[in-house]
């Protein structure tokens, strides 16, 4: 069986991953390695288009476990990379070939107040 | 030379410039960044008369009674923008509405002559940018007597 952790993650992270650091409530931080998929987005009410960012980012799940984080817990906590901070407002959960556990979550966030 | 369509429209965007916050106002822009929220842009609407079934012997070059109806987009990006978007809607009903240049100079309401302005209602649309995006899309109505002489 192919070890996709190894195989495919362990490289992609190691060459596009930046650090990150995670804030749960009172939990403290936990330091992550993220991708970030910060893309740019449009929204069209009425006939006009707004251009903007729709802020993102992939984590891998063992990297939360090794923590001690379930991925419900990450909805609210305010991720930090590349310079900027920002609260995590969904985390759908991406899978993977040898089951989602193994896989990534897509931490989907907002501006952080302030 | 009167053109009331053209005349209601270049006051609208003077209008909607005014409401409290708005960063930018725009006259059919229909590309805009985040950086430019709140805006206000106010989009150039349909008219029609009743004109269909007016089979009078009138003159065709009479004047007629017209119905134009303008949209005025307000879009914001805001953790509140939901209330946002109620703040300006509000500002935006009541400065057409009590707006004096539109209702005595160029629609000529009331007193003024038989024009009509009109709040017809809104829509409102809402999704997820860099923080939460909303839109409100409002339509008003004026009323006012085409005079093709006066063209």
């Amino acid at each position: 069986m192919i070890d996709f952790s190894a195989d495919l993650y362990d490289p992609i992270y190691a060459v596009l991953g930046v650090p990150a650091t995670l804030t749960i409530g009172t939990a403290g931080e936990i330091a992550l390695t993220v991708i970030d998929k910060t893309r740019s987005k449009t929204q069209t009410s009425g006939g006009v288009e707004t251009s903007s960012v729709g802020p993102g980012a992939y984590a891998r799940i063992p990297e939360l476990t090794a923590n001690g984080i379930a991925v419900g817990e990450c909805i609210g906590a305010v991720l930090t990379f590349n310079g900027r901070s920002w609260i995590v407002r969904e985390a759908p959960v991406q899978g993977s070939p040898n089951g989602e556990d193994l896989g990534e979550v897509r931490f989907l966030l907002m501006k952080a107040a302030g | 030379m009167v053109d009331v369509r053209e005349d209601i429209l270049a006051r609208l965007l003077v209008v909607v410039a005014t409401i409290p916050n708005i960063r930018s106002a725009y006259r059919n822009n229909l590309n805009i960044d985040e950086t430019e929220l709140p805006a206000a842009i106010v989009l150039d609407g349909d008219e029609e008369t009743n004109d269909a079934t007016d089979l009078s012997m009138r003159p065709a070059h009479r004047p007629t009674v017209v119905q134009f109806m303008p949209e005025i987009i307000i879009a914001d990006q805001a953790d509140l923008v939901g209330s946002n978007l109620s703040v300006m809607r509000r500002e935006l009903i009541k400065r057409v509405l009590f707006d004096t240049a539109l209702n005595d100079q160029i629609v000529k309401t009331g007193r003024n002559g038989n024009g009509a302005i009109r709040y017809l209602g809104c829509q409102t649309d809402v999704g997820w940018m860099r923080s939460l995006h909303g839109a409100l899309k409002a339509q008003f109505l004026f009323k006012y007597s085409m005079r093709p002489e006066e063209l």
